[in-house]
Parts: C-alpha cells; sequence; structure tokens
C-alpha cells in the first residue's frame, strides 16, 4: 500500500530484482523484447552507419541527387498504386566485360532493366565517376538495347582531354560526376526517332521527343497508339580506353520512378529509410541520457535533503517545489534559442527540470527510514554518514529509483521530438522529430504525404512505448505512488 | 487550514513567476540579447525624435552631434553603462510590463510590431483552445475513470490501462498531423487549419460555427493525448480511496453500495481528481503550443513557430515564455481554488499531499 513510504522490502541486489519482476509481469516482458530489439537495431545502426552519415550523407543534397523527390514507398504498388514503376538505381564499379584490340582496350557494362509497369520511366540518367586516363581521353558510347531488338544510342562522349600545364594520369570527374539526362539530348532523339521510323513507320516531331522520351523509349505503337513496351532492356556503356591504365571507377544507371525503397524519399530525395534508421541510437541516447543523469541527480539531492535535513533540507525542498512546477516547453523553447540548437544542452536542461519529482519522493523515503531499526542500529555501531546513506538508505529506494529511470526516458524523447518539431532541433544531428518538421515545413502533411509523416512518429511512439511499458511492469514492484511523479511532455 | 493550502500555492507560484524571470533575464543578459534589444529600442527612440530636432538644428554636423549626445543620455537611462547584471531588476520590469520594444517581421493583426500588442492579441485564442480541451478532459476522463475504478482489473480495465500508457506515449502534434492526413486531406471533413474560413463568414452564428468547425480537429488532438494518462489517474485515485477504512465502515453499516459510491467514494476522490488536472496542466499547456502550430492556430504557440522560423524574433519570444508562464500560474491558482472548494475538510492539504 503507498502509506508505507519505505517501498519494497530491502533487496541487496535491486535492479535484479527488478528485472526478475519485469519478466514476470505481461507488459514487463513486451517491453523487454521491443526493448532488446530496439537496443540490437541500434547498435547494428552504429556499426554499419558511416561516422559522419549526417554531415557527409544525409545533409549533403549532392549525395541524394539521383533519388526521386516526396516519392512513396515500393511496396505502396502492393496497396494503391499498382501501376507504379520502382526507382532504380544500377550502379557497378567492376565492368561485366572487358576486351582487348590492338588499337584499344574496351570496358563494357551491362545494365539490364525488367520493365513492367504501367507508367514509362521519370527519367533515364547514365552517371559516370572517376575517370583516370594516361595519354588519349576515352570515348564513353551509351545504348539503350529494347526487347524489340532496336537499339537506341543514348550518348557518345569524348572526356574532356588533357589541360596545359597538366601531367598525367589526368583524372576527371572525381568529385562532380559525369551526368547525362537522355530526355532533351539531340542525339539521343534522333536516335530513337530513326528506331520509330524503321520499326513502326512512325515520324516522331522534335517536341514529342523532348515531351515524352522515356514513354517512347520504353514504349511501342499498337494500332497508333503509344504504348508502355513491356520486357527485359539493357543499357549497354561502352568506355574505350587508350592506354593500360585507363579506367572508369563507377558507372551507374538510373532509371527514374514514382515509387521508392522500403520507406520512400523526402523532398530532397533523401532514403527515408536510412534518416529513420538513423534516428533510432540517436532517440535510444536520449531517453537514456536524459534519464540517468535526471535520476542521479535527483536521488543525490533527495539523500541529500531527507538525510541531512536542517536548512540544506528546506533550500533543496523549496527548490525543488518551484522548479516542479515550472512548465517545461516554453521554457525549454527559450533556453534553446537563446543557446543554440545543440543536442547537449536540450538534454541538459531536460535534466535541469526533471529532478524534482525524485528527489521530493527519495527524501520522503529518507524521512522514514533515517529513524527505522535499521538506520539506528547502523548508527548505534559507529557506522559513517557516508555507509549509511549507501549501504542502508539508498537501497531501500533503489527499486524505486531505477523505475523512475525508465520513466524519465519516454518523456524526454517526446520533448527532443517536440523542439524539434518546432525547428529547435540540432541541424548537425537528424532525429525523427527534424524529419518530420521537415515534412510539416515543405507541406507534406497537406499534399498527403504519408510516408514522411507517419513512420517518424510511429518510432518516436514505439520507443516512448517501449519505455511506458517496462515502467509499467515495474509499477508493481516498486509503488503505486510512481502515477504521482512529475512528468513532462510535449 | 485549507487557506494555508491556498497560500503556499499562491506563494510557490509567484516564485515560479519570479525564478522564471529571473531565468530569462539572465540569459539574456550573459548572452548579450538584452544589450542589443534596448540598443534597439534607443534606436527608435532617436529615429522618432529626429525629425523634431532636425526643425529646430539646420546645420547636419550639429544634428548629428546632438542626436548622438541624446544617444548617451538615452543609453545612461536604460543602463547600457552599466554592466547587463546591474540592470537585472528593471529588466524584469520590463517583462513583466511586455516592454520588450518592436518585432523585427512579425505584426499584429491589426498591423502593430509592438512585442505587446503581438502577443496580447493572440491570448484568447489559446485561453479558447486550452480550457476547451481540459473541460472536455476532465468530464469524459471523470465519467470514464470512476466507472472503470468499479471494475478494476476487469479486461476493460487493463485494455484502458495499455491504452493510457501508449496515449502518455503519443506527441499531441503527431496526432494532430495524423488527423489531418485522415479528417482533412483523405475524407476533407475538417479544415486542416487556420481559425475561420476565407473570406470569413458574418459575424455571429455563422462565424461562431465556422470557428467550431475549425477547433474540432485541434480540440480533438489535445483531448486524446490527454485523455488517456487522466483516466488512469482518476481510476487509480477512486481505487485508493475506495478501498479506504472509512467505506469499509460504512459498507460495515450495511449502507447500499450506490450511496457508498456516490457519498464516501466519489464525494472524497473529488479533490485528488481535481490534483490530476493539475499534474496534468503543464503537459497540455505544451500540447496547446505544438498543437496550435500544426494547425494553424493564431495563439501564443503557433506565435513561438512563427518567431522561431525565418528571421528570429527574440524579444516575441521572451514575452511569449513570460505569458506561458503567467498563462500557467493562473490556470493553476484557478485549479487550486477549485480544489480548497471541493474539499472543505480541515486536514485537505495533508491528506492531498499524500495522494500526490
Amino acid at each position: 500500500m503507498s502509506g508505507s513510504a519505505a517501498g519494497p522490502p530491502p533487496g541487496k541486489r535491486p535492479l535484479r530484482k527488478l528485472i526478475r519482476g519485469l519478466r514476470a509481469s505481461a507488459p514487463g516482458r513486451v517491453g523487454l523484447v521491443l526493448l532488446a530489439f530496439l537496443v540490437v537495431t541500434a547498435v547494428a545502426v552504429l556499426i554499419i552507419y558511416p561516422r559522419d552519415f549526417a554531415s557527409a550523407y544525409w545533409s549533403n543534397p549532392a549525395h541524394w541527387a539521383d533519388n526521386p523527390r516526396s516519392v512513396p514507398p515500393a511496396w505502396a504498388r502492393l496497396v494503391y498504386r499498382p501501376g507504379a514503376l520502382r526507382h532504380r538505381i544500377i550502379s557497378s564499379t567492376e565492368p561485366t566485360e572487358r576486351e582487348e584490340t590492338a588499337r584499344a582496350h574496351f570496358s563494357r557494362w551491362d545494365f539490364p532493366v525488367d520493365y513492367q509497369a504501367a507508367e514509362p520511366p521519370t527519367s533515364i540518367v547514365v552517371t559516370l565517376r572517376e575517370v583516370t586516363f594516361a595519354a588519349r581521353p576515352p570515348i564513353v558510347t551509351a545504348t539503350l538495347v529494347r526487347p524489340d531488338g532496336g537499339e537506341v544510342r543514348l550518348f557518345r562522349e569524348v572526356i574532356s582531354g588533357a589541360r596545359p600545364g597538366e601531367s598525367a594520369p589526368y583524372v576527371r570527374h572525381a568529385e562532380e560526376p559525369f551526368r547525362h539526362v537522355a530526355r532533351g539530348d539531340g542525339a539521343a532523339g534522333e536516335s530513337l526517332a530513326g528506331h520509330y521510323e524503321a520499326a513502326y513507320g512512325v515520324a516522331l516531331d522534335s517536341a514529342r521527343l523532348r515531351d515524352a522520351f522515356e514513354a517512347l523509349a520504353f514504349g511501342h505503337v499498337v494500332e497508333g497508339d503509344l504504348e508502355p513496351l513491356h520486357g527485359e532492356y539493357t543499357l549497354r556503356l561502352e568506355a574505350m580506353l587508350a592506354g593500360e591504365e585507363d579506367a572508369v571507377t563507377e558507372a551507374r544507371l538510373v532509371v527514374g520512378g514514382s515509387v521508392f525503397g522500403v520507406m520512400g524519399t523526402d523532398a530532397w530525395g533523401r532514403d527515408l529509410a536510412l534518416g529513420l534508421l538513423y534516428g533510432l541510437p540517436i532517440a535510444l541516447a536520449i531517453g537514456l541520457a536524459t534519464s540517468t543523469v535526471s535520476t542521479l541527480l535527483g536521488t543525490a539531492l533527495g539523500l541529500v535533503s531527507g538525510y541531512t535535513g536542517g536548512r540544506t533540507d528546506l533550500v533543496i525542498q523549496r527548490a525543488a517545489d518551484i522548479v516542479a512546477n515550472i512548465p517545461v516547453l516554453p521554457l525549454l523553447i527559450f533556453l534553446v534559442f537563446i543557446g543554440g540548437s545543440r543536442l547537449w544542452l536540450i538534454l541538459a536542461v531536460l535534466v535541469a527540470f526533471s529532478w524534482p519529482g525524485l528527489t521530493i519522493m527519495v527524501r520522503t523515503m529518507v524521512l522514514q527510514l533515517r529513524h527505522g531499526p535499521e538506520v539506528e542500529a547502523a548508527v548505534s555501531l559507529g557506522a559513517s554518514r557516508g555507509r549509511i546513506i549507501a549501504y542502508h538508505v539508498f537501497p531501500h529506494t533503489a527499486s524505486y529509483v531505477f523505475a523512475q529511470l525508465v520513466f524519465f526516458a519516454p518523456s524526454a524523447v517526446l520533448a527532443e521530438a517536440g523542439l524539434s518539431f518546432l525547428g529547435l532541433g540540432d541541424p548537425r544531428i537528424p532525429t525523427w522529430g527534424q524529419i518530420l518538421e521537415h515534412g510539416f515545413r515543405t507541406g507534406a502533411v497537406f499534399l498527403g504525404y504519408w510516408w514522411w509523416v507517419i513512420p517518424p512518429g510511429l518510432l518516436i511512439v514505439l520507443t516512448a512505448v517501449t519505455f511506458m511499458l517496462l515502467a509499467l511492469g515495474m509499477e508493481s514492484i516498486v509503488d503505486p505512488r510512481l502515477k504521482g511523479a512529475r512528468m513532462w511532455r510535449s | 487550514m485549507f487557506l494555508r493550502r491556498l497560500v503556499i500555492r499562491a506563494l510557490t507560484m509567484l516564485a515560479v513567476l519570479v525564478a522564471v524571470q529571473i531565468l530569462v533575464v539572465v540569459s539574456l543578459g550573459a548572452t548579450g540579447y538584452s544589450d542589443r534589444m534596448l540598443q534597439a529600442v534607443i534606436g527608435e527612440q532617436l529615429r522618432g525624435m529626429r525629425p523634431g530636432l532636425a526643425e529646430t538644428i539646420r546645420d547636419p554636423d550639429e544634428l548629428e552631434a546632438a542626436l548622438a549626445a541624446q544617444r548617451i543620455e538615452l543609453e545612461q537611462a536604460y543602463g547600457l553603462d552599466r554592466p547587463w547584471y546591474a540592470r537585472i531588476p528593471s529588466m524584469v520590469m520590463r517583462v513583466f510590463r511586455l516592454d520588450l520594444g518592436e518585432a523585427h517581421t512579425l505584426r499584429s493583426f491589426s498591423g502593430s510590431n509592438r512585442v505587446a500588442d503581438i502577443v496580447l492579441e493572440r491570448i484568447p485564442n489559446t485561453i479558447i483552445l486550452l480550457t476547451t480541451a481540459m473541460a472536455i478532459t476532465a468530464v469524459v476522463g471523470i465519467a470514464v475513470g470512476t466507472r472503470l475504478a468499479g471494475r478494476a482489473g476487469s479486461r476493460i480495465d487493463r485494455a484502458v490501462s495499455y491504452g493510457s500508457a501508449v496515449s502518455y506515449a503519443l506527441p499531441a502534434w503527431w496526432v494532430g498531423i495524423l488527423l489531418i492526413l485522415v479528417l482533412a486531406f483523405r475524407f476533407p471533413i475538417f479544415p486542416s487549419g487556420g481559425m475561420y474560413s476565407a473570406p470569413p463568414p458574418p459575424a455571429g452564428l455563422p462565424r461562431f460555427f465556422d470557428l467550431l468547425h475549425h477547433a474540432a480537429l485541434p480540440v480533438l488532438t489535445l483531448v486524446l493525448a490527454s485523455l488517456g494518462p487522466y483516466i488512469y489517474v482518476v481510476r487509480t485515485m477512486t481505487i485508493t480511496i475506495a478501498q479506504g477504512d472509512h467505506v469499509l465502515a460504512a459498507r460495515a453499516k450495511g449502507i447500499p453500495e450506490r450511496t457508498i459510491s456516490r457519498r464516501h467514494v466519489l464525494r472524497v476522490a473529488a479533490p485528488p481528481i481535481v490534483t490530476g488536472l493539475i499534474l496534468g496542466l503543464a503537459g497540455t499547456l505544451g500540447g496547446s503550443i505544438l498543437v496550435e502550430t500544426v494547425f494553424g492556430w493564431q495563439g501564443m504557440g503557433r506565435l513561438y513557430y512563427e518567431a522561431i522560423a525565418g528571421t528570429p524574433d527574440e524579444m516575441v519570444i521572451v514575452a511569449l515564455t513570460f505569458m506561458f508562464t503567467l498563462l500557467y500560474v493562473g490556470a493553476r491558482m484557478i485549479l487550486e481554488v477549485l480544489y480548497v472548494l471541493l474539499d472543505p475538510r480541515v486536514e485537505a492539504g495533508e491528506r492531498a499531499e499524500a495522494v500526490r
């Protein structure tokens, strides 16, 4: 019952007891499974992701140039967009085939594209990265081989040659890749028109070629109408290299579609799945760091306040009363706005406002323990104050304290998300709240881009619910008074 | 005795207000914001003086000299010749009076750029939203929570307990986004934002109904986010009281169960239920800031978003932080008075403390 503030009977190992109790309760078990899942995923993300993911990839628009903007995930085809074409990026560092003749070396790449969608691609883009040559510049040719046997020459380009004063080996397109967009290219249009003329006897004017290049390249004429031509296409890329050491490091074909990847993309073309995964370790870190520090602070102040008494007690309790009654979000907004959007500052402010509830509770427990038989016995045996607090007072409050630790975590995650949503998130560290904010600011909500705004929120909720379930699971072991604890939320 | 509780609360709230003020002013001073703000105020005043001075002083150099002298005088008057910490008291008063100069880019609905005008006209909009949501939460929460308490441990009770845990984990603003996606975008039943249609319908009943139509989603959002925890608090407090000795005694006397529930449980549970509202107040207030942002509701919360985005308007943010604290303190005191009114017993304060 809540009347006996001494809490649970003293345990030598409160943490072990707590975990055993968690496994005995249904919400606790679900919470533990979810937590394990989240932690394993977060660790995997930390291992797999590059260290500079946020700066070099996520916040770098050039990295996402080949992706479509604001498109739903590929599985949307199964639900409500059956005819949509999946956006495809095929890239390779190793040529499919090499050939040596007396005059030159040839590197060939074959990119197979199985086209079955009802809609034509939105773009056909060929990209080359890092071309190296010793003397004569390479010549690159791209040809689209269609299922009807037609071959459409997309381009034939000579890589820019040696500049005066430059010495071999020459490296081109290392920073800025060579990028060829088929639509609007005169030569590609002519080649396609030639194929239509020969195969279907249809003359294409230049306006039609410009407006519907992809539909024509991936289509055929049936009874006078342009229809999608389904089947296996191959994009053949050939680099004619003069020297032994000449090479193209990476070749890439982008067939633009209207659905992308596992979670779709945002307005920059960023792969939302990557951003959502990256947010997980950050959210867990925010939750755990804030709750650990506030719990330590709250417990320490509570122990000191309760055990020391006198003026210290009075000052701590008055301070706790005041801080506990400050509405957190307005001040959080103000302080982070003034101090700058730094994650550590956000967490520090959260800690600064979250200790009082625990301090007041721990003090109440300590007051009752202080005059109990255990402490009196220890005092009469001459134990030091530190020893008494550590061995005879703290263990009695420990399980309550651990429960609070779990209880603080969701509030911190929610508060950071809310702050990010207002545009005050740390721009160097992408979080779920910031993904949502970006979506909201660019109108994703009002355009119905559900894949952009639902998943990050669901993940915030999942993380918070995990900690809530753990707290709920501990409740029976700890104390029903947990409910009265201060909560902040956004 | 119950007056004592009120006085203590009032003093605490006053201390909260002062503490927030000092925190705000110290942060502004330490980061140099207060200097910049006062310089801007002085600049405005000097610009106002220039035409008047130019009429009497013809020589441009003399005019500049006179303005420079005025500037020094004003700087002294505003205390800019002293370090920022010497100005804390005057800055606190300044924030208290919302005498914070002019906003950079934000304007009030009537076009004024004074920070006080911009912030003050938004207060009623925030209060409408907040009070409606809290009233609905209170009524539904008490109705459901007390009924659940009578069925503690049943399947529905457990389901609602889980539901309130999830509700606690729901960010209100995200719920708002979901509601917009479903009820404004997919099925256009409600408007996705704003307070009135454009153009607004004629004043009177049509405009009132237009306001209700626009308020439906934000209010629903706030209620959904705060209802879960509140139901749980009401339920738990009712159960605690139903297990009390006085209820056992009443039962032993043979008093009918309905009378016990009404007179011995609900009547006693009323004050702690108000406590539940007090506990949820800060959360609902914070929630309203973000929900207003989502729905473009022209209250103080939305103003925060507008002051942060684009050209930041520092002084509007200072004024809002203070006004939200004031709003919280005010709402809190109303609930405290309600608590005392509902709890005529002398030992009220102590009891409630034990429950909280």
